[in-house]
């Protein structure tokens, strides 16, 4: 069977299409019909793409704006293999959800076709192999949300909006000029190029990265979102709608994170190792941030988005020890988050249906009752949250650690005592909403089986990928050696010409 | 049954009775969880016998046995087995965890036989047995991280398992933050181990230790120290012992699992496995004992002032685990492990007669409230004797004997380690006062009304509701809160091991194992049972293994029995001939009583030097970080830029047509006016 | 005689009309102004196209015609609707579409 990344990318806006005409109910279904044809496809690709063979593979490659050097070009790697199933279960889950939980929500039609551009932008951005490409889909993947927030959103979502767009809107214009810069420079006699493998050949000069990585870090920085570019956060958060949030926290935020694996290391190594530091920094700030916010707020949205500041934290610190360790650890992770925040999304809407409403872990408290599976499902996503031994996040968190150590010791002692918050505020919010004496307006009832469709399959997942992480690692071994190679070997440039330098002085 | 076999079995049968129990649920009645909790520890204890005989069938110098399921991860260098390390000292562990679990489960069966929330609780108690042992028989650092978690996630479901109480949801996250701070420490010490070495399996550990490092190299001493942290807050040595006392919010046959077999013997046994680390950074050693020592010596004197029976069982706990890392971290490794299996038979059955106690007493937990029980409740009272002269190391008994052999060997190494050997026998007569204490005020003396009632009905006494015993003043129910009984508690029915088979089945092997265990190491050389078996284990050590000084081990066994008898006369007097005497003491040495009951103020020292400080950086990124920085700098800034543009551009939009033609016209005239300037 | 007296005379007519646009407030008197600019534009064209000799000019001043004609419709229909609905017929007082 030959597959063809252009049917799996387009697929869901297809579906898209075809729910916006459809009538009524059966929009939700031909949604989520999509959701399940491209998931079954993403696991044919995985059980089909060569692991002894590693690199691209499935190559679709156009040349698509010739006078610019564009190339509609996709390729599935080490890198994006497992990432684009993860994507696929996400949206699947979240179709499931909207179609079981919000059975008579407004539009049904454009809702579905919205979910399915952004599917088709997401899964763009993770297969192009082509840097116009990769930013046209990147920045196409904001428009979606910001219908769907706008419509379906909550109470405060015009201003959440107008947040969320400037900030995307800023870091998606530098990354813009960067990549138009980036393809002008390389451009070989007057002949530009925008394939990605064709800009790693002939890195831009020294001085010219830098500020090109800089644009491009701070669009990835501002989508994860990460401390201090997070303000868009607590209000977007607030305010979307619960399926369209899982989405959100669990894909979009891993899409930057690729990015900098994809884009941002092979193709300015200098500027990384340059900004190395800056960039670590600005990881490890995020950890303990977003840590000590997550056990600051009381809203259970926010300890999640919060808590996603800090784990995203974790991923970008994992990619920048420039250690092969370190970055299969933050795909692994990336993967791993992606599921388990998404499924929390959706246990806090369950814990909101038993508590009145409200989403403030101030009102709920011993929903435990009455819910001995719903409290076991939630209490083995908490673990996962936290890093628990035993959990593929502890494994992550382990090899980025790892890592890190090897090349910056004190970063990874500091980055560590962010593990130790991750118990806290998970455990907070478990114990505060599920034990002590039940609140006020919280009335108790067990999974429904509404429910257990969404969240039983990523609890499975969520297990299974505690149980064998090598699912994740191992195509992630040879994707993360690709990616790092050139920027491994401009650190070791950069160290001997400091050598000797050295030397000379003596 | 090939040996690897057996050892997975160990691991399988407890596992699988979590998951029939957690996956059945509601749709098993209490009597079969109970029963199916019991059996998988049972039939798990039952292959552990197996591996022994097929451990010993092996020649002595062959005696480690590895296997491994599958790859965890094997990535980038990095290997991790799923895989298993047998050898004598974790079949010793996995005997006594599975055996003394067994018990325990066999008396959870009959003293929670009311409690609502029954089936869950024993899936929590298997899984605990399973983490457990998983970290015994972990064949790599990483798997035992693994168990290791897990045994602090299992502690904590089962210190909250009664939910409601504010108290216990508050003492579970407790015990998990420390423990989760153990864990990282541990994780932190592995890498570091790691970094130089590049492996975490055990049998490349021990074999390239001592090419990769030099002789208490610091990098190695710092990750050793790591460790240490790790065993220190499972074992609850000083400073991160806090969430041991509070552990007593659990069920009382989850505080016999935590103290005896499961849990905190796991630092013991950790230092035991990475002897050959430990022995290569002798620094590191040395602190472990001396924490070991200050910790028995603390947590006795916090022993001989708490009121609350379950926190005196505690506090002794902390103290007898301060003997065994001293020991172990000293390389008195037979006297470690050996006063590890005595202890978890005495701690276990004092435990379960406390439990009987406390439920006669209708879950009032208060020392002060207790008296004479000796009639009421003559097995238990019986029990607790028995429990009693081994914890207080009475001549004979097995504490006795395991305490004398680990000071023996402390003692022998000389040096400095004498002060170890000292403050060892001052703890034994701190044991001495605090166990008697007890003792004498619950059993002896005029019956208190539970006692009465007791004693003349046959039934157990009640309160008309129950109440929180952890709130509140703890001598007196009326000011506690009222307690939740929804969610659970030993119901309408306590409990006492009298009236109910299952308790007093446990207890009475208990109280045998108590009263002769010692007879597997005896002084002299008389049976050395257990320092053969745990040989091969610590055949690579390059201290003295087990030394012979027999004039120093008689000297130990007559001070310890001098120290025995002269202070249990002491503790007679004092809460029996002379009732009142105790109060005048307490008086003349008032600040002491003052440090020893606010318990060396270490809980208030944990709160201001780092939960204080955490929760206000916290409070301060909220309130104000968050607004001002945030909010203020990044969002105001960049939305204020935003709208003084269109601010700009919204004035020329006046609605007057007029001005509108007005700039246009005008725009028009100056571009003509360029052209003609131009022109000419 | 030369082109320059018809361009002299379009631009005063122009000028004309565009002060009366500028300065009157009653919608009709903008309309009727506004008339007076177009007619001044038609008259440049159709002067240049004498100039030239070619009829290009007076095909444009035709087109200008037309399209006047459609102006002045919608104009005088938005000034009937004023009325109708009894709106002030004042250009400075009608701003609704003031930012």
């Amino acid at each position: 069977m030959t597959i063809h990344l252009s049917i799996i990318l387009w697929l869901p806006l297809a579906f898209g299409l075809v729910a916006l005409v459809a009538p009524g109910r059966l929009a939700r279904w031909i949604s989520l019909l999509g959701a399940l044809l491209v998931l079954a496809y993403t696991i044919t690709l995985l059980a089909d793409y060569d692991h002894a063979a590693g690199g691209l593979q499935y190559v679709t490659d156009v040349l698509w704006i010739r006078s610019l050097g564009i190339h509609y070009a996709l390729a599935v790697s080490g890198l994006n293999l497992v990432l684009l199933a993860t994507t696929s279960v996400v949206f699947t889950a979240s179709a499931i959800w909207s179609l079981v939980a919000q059975p008579d929500g407004l539009r049904p039609g454009l809702y579905a076709l919205l979910m399915g551009l952004a599917q088709s932008a997401v899964l763009g951005a993770f297969m192009a192999q082509d840097l116009a490409l990769f930013v046209i889909f990147f920045d196409l993947m904001l428009v979606p949300f910001y219908f769907l927030i706008v419509i379906w959103g909550g109470p405060d979502r015009t201003s959440a909006v107008l947040r969320l767009f400037l900030y995307t809107l800023v870091g998606s214009l530098l990354m813009l000029v960067g990549a138009i810069t980036t393809g002008v420079l390389a451009a070989h006699d007057g002949e530009p190029s925008f394939l990605l493998a064709d800009l790693a050949k002939t890195p831009l000069g020294s001085s010219a990265q830098g500020w090109i990585f800089l644009g491009f870090a701070l669009a990835f920085l501002i989508k994860m979102p990460a401390f201090p570019f997070h303000g868009w956060m607590p209000g977007g958060y607030s305010n979307m709608p619960i399926a369209v949030l899982a989405v959100f926290t669990a894909i979009l935020s891993k899409v930057a994170a690729y990015g900098f694996l994809q884009i941002a290391l092979p193709l300015f190594p200098d500027a990384a190792v340059r900004y190395q530091e800056l960039i670590m920094i600005v990881a490890v700030a995020s950890i303990l941030y977003g840590s000590a916010m997550a056990f600051t707020v009381t809203s259970a949205r926010l300890i999640l988005g919060y808590s996603s500041i800090a784990q995203l934290g974790f991923i970008v610190l994992g990619i920048f020890a420039f250690d092969n360790r370190g970055a299969d650890g933050a795909l692994l992770q990336a993967t791993n988050h992606a599921i388990v925040a998404g499924a929390l999304i959706f246990v806090v809407a369950m814990l909101a249906a038993r508590s009145g409403g409200s989403e403030e872990i101030t009102d709920m408290g011993g929903i435990a009752k009455g819910a001995p599976a719903f409290a076991a499902v939630f209490l083995v996503l908490s673990f996962a949250l936290l890093a628990m031994p035993g959990t593929a996040n502890f494994i992550a968190e382990f090899m980025i650690l790892l890592g890190t150590f090897e090349s910056k010791l004190v970063y990874a002692l500091i980055a560590s005592i962010g593990v130790a918050l991750a118990a806290f505020y998970a455990l907070r919010l478990y114990v505060t909403s599920m034990h002590h004496r039940v609140g006020a307006k919280v009335k108790s009832f067990e999974l429904t089986g509404r429910e257990a469709l969404v969240i039983v399959p990523l609890l499975l997942i969520v297990i299974a990928l505690a149980i064998f992480p090598q699912f994740s690692l191992s195509p992630a071994e040879d994707g993360t050696s690709q990616a790092l190679r050139a920027t491994q070997q401009a650190q070791s440039a950069q160290t001997l010409a400091a050598a000797r330098a050295d030397r000379g002085t003596r | 049954m090939s040996l690897p076999l057996s050892a997975w079995l160990v691991l399988a049968f407890p596992l699988a009775g979590t998951l029939t129990i957690a996956l059945l649920g509601k749709k098993l009645s209490p009597r079969a969880a109970g029963t199916i909790g019991t059996a998988a520890i049972g039939i798990a204890f039952i292959f552990a016998v197996i591996t022994l005989v097929k451990l010993q069938q092996l020649p002595v110098d062959q005696r480690v046995v590895t296997s491994s399921l599958a790859d965890l991860i094997n990535v980038a260098g990095l290997k991790v087995q799923l895989g298993i390390y047998v050898d004598p000292l974790s079949t010793f562990m996995i005997l006594i965890v599975a055996g003394v679990s067994t018990l325990i489960h066999l008396y959870s069966a009959g003293y929670m036989q009311t409690d609502q929330g029954y089936v869950r609780y024993f899936a929590y108690l298997n899984f605990f047995v399973f983490s457990m042992l998983l970290l015994v028989l972990a064949g790599n650092l990483v798997l035992l991280i693994v168990g290791w978690a897990f045994v602090g996630a299992a502690s904590y479901m089962l210190i909250s398992y009664w939910y409601r109480r504010d108290t216990a949801a508050a003492a579970g996250i407790k015990a998990f933050v420390i423990n989760v701070i153990g864990d990282i420490s541990l994780v932190l010490g592995t890498l570091f181990i790691f970094k130089t070495m590049g492996v975490v399996d055990y049998t490349q550990l021990f074999a390239g230790v001592h090419s990769a490092f030099a002789k208490d190299e610091p990098e190695l001493v710092i990750g050793m120290l790591l460790i240490l942290v790790g065993a220190f807050a499972k074992s609850a040595q000083i400073p991160f012992h806090t969430w041991l006392p509070d552990a007593m919010e659990g069920p009382t046959p989850v505080s016999a699992l935590i103290h005896a077999a499961t849990m905190v013997t796991a630092g013991v046994y950790l230092i035991g496995r990475l002897h050959t680390l430990f022995e290569w950074a002798p620094t590191a050693a040395a602190v472990g004992a001396i924490v070991g020592a200050l910790t028995l010596l603390i947590a006795g004197s916090i022993g001989l002032v708490m009121t609350d029976l379950k926190r005196v069982i505690a506090y002794s706990t902390m103290s007898q685990i301060g003997y065994m890392i001293m020991g172990v971290s000293a390389a008195a490794y037979v006297g470690g492990f050996f006063h590890l299996m005595t202890h978890a038979f005495f701690k276990a059955l004092l435990f379960m007669a406390a439990g009987s106690i406390i439920s006669a007493m209708a879950g009032n937990q208060s020392l002060n409230n207790m008296s004479g029980f000796r009639k009421a409740m003559p097995f238990t009272f019986a029990c607790f004797l028995a429990g009693g002269f081994a914890l207080s190391a009475f001549p004979l008994f097995s504490g006795f004997f395991s305490k004398d052999t680990l000071l023996f060997e402390v003692g022998a190494r000389g040096g400095w380690y004498m002060a170890l050997y000292v403050a060892g026998y001052i703890g034994a007569a701190f044991t001495v006062l605090y166990t008697w204490r007890m003792i004498f005020r619950a059993f002896w003396g005029k019956p208190c009304e539970q006692a009465t009632v007791l004693e003349q009905t046959g039934h157990s006494f009640h309160y008309p509701e129950h109440t929180n015993p952890h709130t509140g003043n703890e001598d007196d129910p009326s000011t506690q809160e009222v307690e939740d009984t929804e969610v659970g508690f030993p119901g309408a029915v306590h409990k006492i091991a009298e009236q109910t088979w299952q308790m007093r089945a446990a207890m009475i092997p208990l109280a045998v194992l108590a009263v002769i265990a010692g007879v597997v190491q005896l002084p002299f050389g008389l049976t050395n049972v257990l320092s053969d078996f745990l040989q091969p284990t610590f055949a690579d050590t390059i201290v003295a293994y087990h030394p012979k000084n027999p004039g120093l081990e008689t000297f130990g066994l007559i001070l310890s029995s001098v120290i025995v008898f002269v202070f249990l006369t002491a503790a007679y007097i004092v809460w029996v001939r002379r009732p009142g005497s105790s109060s005048a003491i307490q008086a003349r040495l008032q600040p002491l009583h003052t440090l020893f009951a606010n318990k060396w103020y270490f809980d208030d020292l944990n709160s201001a030097l780092i939960v204080r400080p955490v929760v206000w950086i916290g409070r301060w990124a909220k309130d104000s970080f968050e607004r001002i920085v945030v909010y203020g700098a990044f969002i105001g800034g960049t939305s204020g830029l935003v709208k003084a543009g269109s601010a700009a551009v919204r004035a020329i939009q006046n609605g007057l047509l007029r001005s509108y033609v007005a700039v246009v016209v005008g725009g028009l005239s100056v571009v003509l006016l360029y052209f003609l300037v131009r022109g000419l | 005689m030369t082109i320059n007296w018809y361009l002299i005379v379009s631009a005063m007519i122009f000028t004309i009309g565009a002060g009366g646009v500028l300065i009157r407030r009653n919608p009709l008197v903008i309309l009727l102004c506004l008339e007076l600019m177009l007619n001044a534009g038609n008259l440049a064209l159709i002067g240049f196209s004498r100039m030239w000799g070619n009829g290009d000019g007076q095909i444009f001043a035709l087109v200008v015609l037309v399209v006047a004609a459609c102006e002045v419709a919608i104009g005088l229909g938005i000034i009937v609707a004023l009325y109708r609905r009894r709106l002030p017929v004042d250009v400075d007082e009608l701003i609704e579409l003031r930012g």
